[in-house]
């Protein structure tokens, strides 16, 4: 049977933290980890949204690289989902994916069929379907033949400006709150704040680590591998682009500098992690299928399936040995409820 | 030639043979599942004095259970994406039939008779097409599956029957998930739950809440006898206080219950179970998550009081007012001045606190 991959949920109980000091955590989090993240995806939207308006043309190497530097910074802040990612659904508008019903690409093409002018107009963008914005509608517009990107339109032109500068003005809002506010918000608990407690604050962070560990390992590993009679390679995160194993190099990479923050100065737990996290670099250092098309034959298969199960080591160490350090405890319904 | 089921059935239609009823199986009150303090699972009957009559031994991990209206005979649900369901004699404990889920679709976990106790209906998820399913299994045939029907949204979850009638209420969540990616949600932007009314496997109502609230995914329901349904949510949106609990009637609007800020936030956004009361002036729900049980008054459509309950879960009407349960083991009557630690059994409850219904 199939085994059951529980979901992430925190439940409230007295801290069992050994004299960890949660605000030195918290504070080490948000100033190393969170805004720098946060600076470097406005920035480079910034270059990417420069790049488009510079040269609109798909197969140009500076608005690909462009692409490639933006779309990693976001992948690098993507388990950062609270607070200013989730005013006005921004991380939705930056990262419409798993699309299992394919709109994204049937909102592009009516968009560009219909030439409607909203897809020129990058300031009533954020007024069209999340589907069709972001750098996962960008990857059909730069890499999908159906979309042309060797012979783009003057529409087809435009609607990449418009997407970018889009891209731009959400990452600079999300990185507004956090210098203004949100940093603050989550260093400074107090009673009637959102954060009432450190080890509040700090259970927000554990769960993006939790959640983001999740998505990767079920996701980003577990659509492509669907089940061995019926593998789904093109399922697999932006495999258009070839990027599919380099986004879990990313976002793992990510995942344990918060991991490793969090430890605080337990060094025993940094070090099983360190070596839970080496298994999986080294698998991934050999891996050598960039858009998880080995999926598809069995050796590939064990391959990715092997990797499935180094993260979902990973993932037992912070459960059994993080959360309890930091506060949090899961219950037998909190932890994974339906 | 008459076969011997053939012939015990002619003997049952003549009444020449007792029918098994659910006092021959020690008359629980309840059903809920369990994890046993040595990892293995179980199917417990409560009583109404909230002691454990049976447990039957489960393969896995258990969520829901449906009770049959009148044979003493209970079908347990995996937890999702499970695709099978196991239909149980509580009298033996013996396993008497098996539901599998056809290719293509897996079950949530919650299912509902029909008033006869002919036809189980079951929640599912046809996974490829990311529609909600309503399968139809045969009682009187060994649960052969007999028919299915759209459940009139996506991420189907609870199903109730409203009380004298054969109408069904469906909690279509509207989260959309694959076998493949496991627990991944897959559509939080895009997530449309409802409530739908079907009838001879028609839709015959929906009720939405309104754009502002599409993040409030529609999971676990309760009916009254009249008619009222209750139904608690999951939130998927940002943080915030925000409703968790609605009222529902046919032909009505839906209503959000009121609470204050502090109070919502203590739910932390999540249901786990839902009941209402046996005089219907009173819902409960359970939040594992925010670790209290809230108690509504529908009449006032405002909090009445929270009752702080570690991993609460199962919640249920009692002789008077509510029984809940918890994953520490606690089975606890809500209004008998009890508190979850006067009620300790070494049994895990799981989510759901099913009641054994009186046919209606």
């Amino acid at each position: 049977m199939r085994r059951i991959l529980c979901a992430i949920a925190v439940v409230l109980l007295p801290s069992t933290s050994f004299g960890q000091d949660l605000q030195a955590i918290t504070d080490d989090v948000v100033q190393g980890h969170i805004l720098p993240r946060f600076d470097n995806l406005k920035e480079t939207s910034d270059t990417l949204a420069a790049a488009a308006a510079d040269d609109c043309s798909p197969m140009v190497e500076q608005l690909r690289t462009a692409y490639a530097d933006a779309f990693d910074a976001w992948i690098a802040a993507s388990h950062l989902r609270f607070g200013p990612t989730e005013v006005d659904d921004r991380a939705f508008a930056l990262a419409f994916w798993p699309d299992s019903r394919g709109v994204t690409p049937k909102t592009l093409a009516a968009l560009i069929a219909d030439e409607d002018p909203i897809g020129a107009a990058p300031a009533k963008y954020a007024d069209v379907s999340v589907a069709a914005r972001g750098f996962y509608a960008l990857e059909f517009l730069l890499y999908d033949e159906a979309f042309s990107p060797s012979a783009v339109s003057d529409y087809g032109c435009k609607l990449i400006q418009t997407v970018t500068a889009d891209i731009a003005a959400t990452t600079t809002a999300i990185d507004q709150d956090w210098q203004q506010d949100y940093a603050t918000t989550l260093t400074n608990p107090s009673a009637d704040a959102h954060y009432r407690t450190d080890q509040e604050a700090a259970q927000e962070l554990f769960k993006a680590l939790s959640t983001g560990l999740e998505f990767t390992a079920d996701t980003r590993l577990g659509r492509p591998l669907g089940t061995f009679d019926r593998p789904r390679p093109t399922r697999a995160e932006v495999w258009r682009s070839g990027r599919s194993q380099h986004h879990v190099e990313v976002s793992l990479a990510s995942l344990k500098d918060l991991a490793m923050r969090l430890t605080g100065d337990n060094a025993g737990l940094q070090e099983r992690l360190v070596a839970a996290f080496g298994r999986a670099e080294a698998q991934l250092a050999t891996l050598d299928d960039p858009a998880f098309a080995g999926v598809a034959d069995p050796q590939g298969r064990f391959k990715v399936e092997a990797l499935q199960t180094s993260l979902s080591g990973i993932r037992t160490i912070i459960r059994d040995e993080l959360g309890p350090q930091l506060g949090v405890e899961a219950g037998f319904n909190a932890l994974d409820g339906d | 030639m008459a076969n011997r089921r053939q012939f015990l059935t002619g003997l049952l239609a003549a009444g020449l043979v007792p029918r098994p009823t659910w006092a021959d199986a020690g008359s629980p009150a309840y059903l809920a599942a369990a994890a046993r303090p040595d990892g293995s699972y179980a199917l417990c009957g409560l009583g109404a004095g909230r002691d454990v009559l049976f447990q039957i031994h489960l393969p896995d991990r258990g969520h829901a259970a449906a009770a049959h209206p009148t044979r003493p005979e209970a079908v347990a649900f995996a937890r999702r994406p499970g695709t099978f369901a196991i239909v149980l004699d509580c009298r033996s404990g013996a396993q008497t039939a098996i539901l599998s889920a056809p290719e293509g679709r897996h079950f949530y976990g919650h299912g509902a008779f029909s008033a006869d106790g002919h036809w189980l209906y079951t929640t599912e998820n046809d996974y490829e097409a990311g529609e909600g399913r309503i399968g139809v299994w045969d009682a009187t045939r060994d649960y052969a599956r007999a028919d299915e029907f759209a459940s009139g949204g996506v991420g189907p979850h609870d199903i109730k029957r409203l009380p004298g009638s054969d109408v069904l209420v469906v909690a279509n969540g509207g989260i959309e998930t694959h076998p493949d990616t496991g627990r991944t949600k897959l559509n939080i932007p895009v997530m449309a739950p409802n409530l739908t009314y079907v009838a001879d496997g028609q839709v015959v109502d929906t009720a939405e809440l309104g754009r502002e609230w599409y993040k409030n995914s529609i999971r676990h329901l309760a009916v009254a006898p009249d008619g009222l349904v209750a139904f608690g949510m999951q939130w998927e949106g940002a943080d915030g206080p925000v409703p968790v609990v609605g009222l529902h009637r046919r032909g009505e609007e839906a209503v959000l219950l009121d609470a204050s800020d502090e109070a919502m936030r203590q739910m932390q956004g999540y249901v786990g179970s839902i009941a209402l009361d046996a005089q219907a002036s009173k819902v409960a729900v359970t939040s594992p998550r925010g670790g209290v049980v809230q108690v509504f008054d529908v009449a006032a459509r405002r909090l009445d009081h929270t009752i702080v309950a570690t991993d609460a879960s199962g919640i249920a009407p009692g002789k008077s007012g509510f029984v809940a349960t918890s994953g520490l083991g606690a089975f606890w009557a809500l209004d008998a001045n009890e508190t979850p630690a006067d009620s300790r059994h070494d049994l895990a409850w799981d989510n759901h606190l099913v009641p054994i219904s009186n046919p209606a």
